[in-house]
């Protein structure tokens, strides 16, 4: 099957144990010793220890990767208790990452899981370059820009994420990355008078595909006019990522339940503000409170499978800004800065 | 405990959410990610119930377990982990089946809403019954590696799980197995009935020895019917022959289980019997290998010159690599010796029963189906593809299972609040369809089939079936427990009355061994069937037909339109790939079908085997619609237990009444119910149907 495929000299030679055969055994029966062997060296760092944070972090933990840095400078509080499920009532008021240790490490005692309480705006190319992979969630635009373009000259992979309430985005920053992708064809087997039978018949393929930087979401302009029927056809997701990340910028901070008709009154400003006359409806702003487990469960897990995409080389990682809405639940990938 | 701090859902959801009781059915994959959500949600109320223990394999994705928790109840465990989560939640949990007479409809109607996490048909099938009777919305969900879904059934509203015909488990014909196997899977199978026949329960459609009867070689079975003239037939063949009711090709049914008993389980001998001995006597039957590539026998001898060694144990552990013919037979006379050790441990009549994770008995089928291929000029597999094959395996990862039951719990919040419009089926894919899209809402609720056999107000069911070869026995635990998923029918005649089965223990016992032609159970007879744990009525309108020799005894059609002879086998739909289906979201489960034909819900969908077609759509020219192929192939049973000696989906006619009419043997694939039976995996995908990919069965 790997016949036209790179060859990875970093995997080559290194067998599984009987234990991780037995371990991993359902997803290595989906995505191949090969993809198995890869995620094991691979080094993934999660920013921010949300509840978004907690569902990616369980996700990429139980594949089986090498090593994964759970990063936060906040403190667990009692909204984290709505998703943050790795952090324990006892620990409010410490640290996210350290608080969600113990647990991290008992979904998989074959992976390596460690914490660190530095803030993000002190963490510099040195520290990323320790990663293969990179998660930021609820930065801001700014720290999100910077950490992109430190990624992209060390040719890390990098995501974006948030969830606000049951609503959420990752934007995928992955430069120039290459995978395999396998084609289905179809063969007809049956004989000429026979009744048509086919055989599908599946071909890996190579391909490399360019991922354009997170300052094109930036510079992306939304009010564009041959932009309308896209934007009508899938729904003021991507209005809303707008809106709240406006906020986020505006009032340094996100949206607070405490707060809640007030922040819901300021999101509508910044909604009439930014795309008068939208579909974003207000009963979709009273849906952005906090991180609600079952939506977070849905971004975490499409973030951690895309993580595990790029770590694998198998199949094409979603390019570029998916967008979840919680009330359809329909999950889209709209290209940004794609040509 | 989103709920339980005020601001942060919407003040009705709130409401909803802190005051809802729910029952989650099954702890598995995505029952450990539902009751994460539902706890963390702040719903307080929660029920779980699952009959399973916690297996390593689990690990990898069922979240709530870890190393120190394998062996235990997963509902009990699951508890407890969600519990630390949030302490606030009461949480009740059941180790135990959910088609227990235990939880009856009163049970259901406790609920505002049932998850429904299940990984067999059979318990959707009841679940779904359950919840129509009580009225209670059912959120049935499902996973099969990347691919997920997610519907609402809803009394009156929506579909129920049943309201589409079921994907047939495929079934190969008996001479395919014992006689002229050409596919990896049929020698799996053969190399399980082998398990079975000596240390297994004693199934008698499992046959391993050559099939005399065969009716392609029918001339050749005739060459060598005199003993005397096979003078060097097998030691197990002989005995056999003497008896007149070879006529159904069994040679050495009963025996072999004791001839491998009175040999001392000896390695040599055992190895030459199956695949020297019964393969030279294949060869005799000529006619077979006209048009085929002859088996070449192997001989013990001349592949362990110095015998079977040691070497067994550690050849076993190389579950990737595809073992040679020499290492094969170390195997064999590894798992062989373990096995036997196991087997004469048992007392009375117990038997050993295959399962997938036993490390001798997936030695012993791994090397007897390699051997077997190599005979028969078949690809040789490694242990680990076996081993998806034989047990059915469905691969299951972490984070489908998230997405899956995160939409799960964020459709109970709109089912909650009556938000119907926003209850549609979601399908979770691997690619992108058409409108970039791969959590993928259905358009609109397809309506609920008319025909159903459930659902309908007056449901009915016209039953083709060999009326003078199944006993009411078999009608009663193949058709109505097995096929129509019942749990304790009773039956009556509807023009006389008179009671065919009861439910009271007893009551009918003497009808048991008599054939329904017997019972006056004939063409154009209507059966009234009535599970009162069900609340569920059925007519069953008899249609008799004589059964050809491997066809099967007996089929289902729930559609009386459907009701045609057919020429095709069941398990071989006819392939449409043209059939184009106008798929409102780019999804590829919308259809405007008929909703009887199109719909299937098990889809067995394996990997994503998608493909990108053109259709036309109402915003763009053009627009990919992803189209899966589903593998129909589902390989074979799962645990023939002791406990479930119904196995099989056909009975022979016993051979007293045999006379001269053709014996039907067939071997059925299964579903059973273990956690990974529902699909298959690595079998080769030989079958390109019509777009169902919609559908996922889990799994877990």
């Amino acid at each position: 099957m790997k016949m036209d495929v790179e060859e990875h000299a970093r995997e080559a030679g290194v067998e599984l144990t009987d234990a991780e055969n037995e371990l991993y055994d359902r997803q290595i029966r989906l995505w191949g010793l090969e993809s198995q062997k890869r995620l094991r060296t691979a080094n993934i760092l999660i920013s921010g220890l949300n509840g978004l944070g907690a569902e990616i972090t369980k996700n990429i933990i139980l594949s089986g990767v090498n090593l994964v840095k759970l990063h936060d400078d906040k403190l667990v509080t009692e909204e984290d208790f709505c998703s943050q499920f790795l952090a324990s009532r006892e620990s409010l008021g410490n640290n996210r990452a350290e608080a969600s240790l113990t647990r991290a490490r008992a979904l998989n005692p074959m992976v390596d899981i460690s914490a660190d309480t530095q803030p993000l705006s002190e963490k510099n190319a040195d520290f990323f370059g320790q990663f293969d992979v990179v998660v930021i969630n609820g930065a801001s635009n700014e720290e999100l820009l910077r950490i992109d373009t430190i990624c992209r000259e060390l040719g890390i992979k990098f995501f974006a994420t948030d969830v606000w309430g049951m609503f959420g985005f990752h934007y995928a920053g992955l430069q120039k990355h290459s995978y395999v992708e396998n084609v289905i064809k179809y063969k007809v087997i049956s004989k000429p008078n026979e009744k048509v039978k086919y055989e599908t018949v599946s071909t890996p393929v190579q391909r490399e595909v360019e991922y354009p930087s997170y300052s094109n979401w930036l510079e992306f302009n939304i009010n564009a006019p041959n932009y309308q029927r896209k934007l009508k056809r899938d729904g003021p997701g991507i209005i809303l990522l707008r809106v709240l990340q406006n906020f986020r910028s505006t009032y340094k901070r996100d949206p607070n339940y405490k707060t809640r008709l007030a922040d819901i009154a300021l999101l509508e400003q910044i909604r009439d503000e930014l795309v008068p006359n939208s579909a974003l409806s207000s009963d979709t702003l009273g849906l952005l409170f906090a991180q609600i487990s079952p939506a977070v469960a849905v971004v975490g897990g499409v973030v951690a499978q895309e993580i595990i995409k790029v770590v694998t080389k198998m199949e094409a990682p979603h390019r570029n800004l998916f967008i979840f809405n919680p009330e359809t639940c329909m999950g889209y990938v709209e290209q940004i800065g794609v040509h | 405990m989103a709920a339980a701090i005020d601001g942060v859902l919407p003040a009705t959801l709130q409401e909803l959410v802190k005051k809802s009781k729910v029952l989650v059915v099954g702890a598995g994959g995505i029952g450990c990610e539902v009751l994460k959500n539902l706890v963390l949600s702040g719903f307080t109320d929660i029920e779980i119930i699952d009959l399973d223990t916690i297996d390593l394999s689990n690990l990898n994705r069922q979240f709530l377990f870890h190393r120190e928790h394998v062996g235990k109840s997963k509902a009990r465990v699951a508890r407890e982990s969600a519990l630390s989560f949030n302490p606030d939640a009461n949480i009740t949990a059941y180790h135990d089946s959910v088609t227990s007479t235990d939880y009856g409809v009163n049970f259901f109607k406790k609920f505002d809403v049932v998850l429904s996490a299940l990984d067999n048909r059979a318990a959707r099938n009841h679940v779904n019954r359950m919840c129509l009777n009580a009225d209670v919305p059912l959120i049935e969900s499902g996973t099969s590696g990347y691919n997920g879904q997610v519907e609402l059934i809803k009394r009156g509203l929506t579909q129920c799980y049943e309201c589409t015909p079921k994907e047939k488990q495929r079934s190969f014909p008996g001479c395919t197995i014992r006689n002229t196997p050409s596919e990896p899977i049929h020698c799996i199978v053969w190399a399980k009935h082998l398990f079975n026949q000596l240390f297994g329960e004693s199934v008698e459609d499992e046959d391993i020895s050559p099939d005399a009867a065969d009716p392609e070689a029918q001339e050749a079975a005739a060459e060598v019917k005199d003993p005397g003239a096979a003078g060097d037939a097998p030691d197990g063949l002989k005995e056999k022959e003497t008896e007149p009711a070879t006529a159904n090709g069994n040679i050495v049914r009963i025996n072999t289980r004791q001839w491998a008993k009175d040999c001392n389980y000896d390695a040599g001998k055992l190895f030459n019997k199956f695949f020297n001995e019964d393969i030279n006597y294949l060869l005799r039957m000529s006619n077979l290998w006209k048009s085929r590539k002859a088996p070449v026998p192997v001989q013990w001898d001349t592949l362990l010159v110095d015998g079977a060694g040691s070497k067994g144990p550690e050849l076993a552990r190389q579950t990737h690599k595809i073992w040679s013919l020499e290492e094969c037979a170390h195997v064999f006379a590894n798992a062989l010796k373990e096995l036997s050790a196991a087997f004469l441990k048992l007392e009375g009549n117990d038997t050993l029963v295959w399962d997938k994770d036993d490390q001798p008995a997936m030695d012993f089928v791994a090397a007897c189906a390699n051997v077997r291929s190599h005979i028969f000029d078949i690809e040789r597999k490694s242990r680990f593809e076996i081993k998806s094959m034989a047990g059915n395996i469905i691969p299951a990862i972490a984070t489908t299972n998230a997405i899956t039951a995160g939409i799960s719990v964020l459709r109970a919040f709109s089912v909650l609040q009556a938000k119907w419009e926003q209850c549609k089926a979601v399908y979770a894919r691997l690619r992108l369809n058409g409108r970039n899209q791969f959590l993928v809402p259905d358009a609109f609720f397809p309506a609920p089939n008319p025909n159903c056999y459930v659902c309908a107000s007056d449901p009915a069911i016209t039953l083709r079936i060999d009326t003078k070869r199944v006993q009411i026995k078999a009608f009663r635990d193949e058709v109505l427990i097995k096929t129509l998923n019942m749990v304790n029918p009773d039956v009556t005649v509807e023009s006389t009355g008179s009671i065919l089965i009861s439910s009271e223990e007893g009551e009918t016992e003497c009808n048991e061994q008599k054939l329904l032609s017997d019972m006056n159970i004939v063409d154009g007879v209507i059966l009234k069937c009535d599970d009162f744990f069900q609340s569920y009525e059925l007519s069953i309108i008899i249609s008799h037909f004589d059964a050809e020799r491997d066809d099967v005894l007996f089929e289902v059609i729930a559609d009386k339109n459907q009701l045609q002879p057919k020429e095709e086998k069941p398990e071989e739909p006819e392939a449409e790939p043209s059939s184009r289906k106008r798929a409102a979201n780019g999804n590829d489960a919308t259809d405007d079908g008929p909703s009887t034909s199109k719909r299937s819900r098990p889809t067995e969908v394996e990997d994503d085997d998608d493909d990108c077609l053109v259709v036309e759509d109402d915003d763009d020219a053009e627009e990919k619609v992803q189209e899966s192929v589903e593998d129909t192939v589902a390989a074979a049973t799962n645990k023939l237990t002791v406990d479930c000696p119904q196995k099989t989906a056909t009975k022979r006619k016993p051979s007293k009444t045999l006379d001269d009419e053709d014996v039907e043997d067939i071997t059925e694939i299964l579903d059973s119910s273990d956690e990974e039976v529902v699909g298959p995996t690595k079998c080769k995908r030989t079958k390109l149907e019509e777009t169902r990919a919609g559908e996922v069965i889990n799994i877990d």
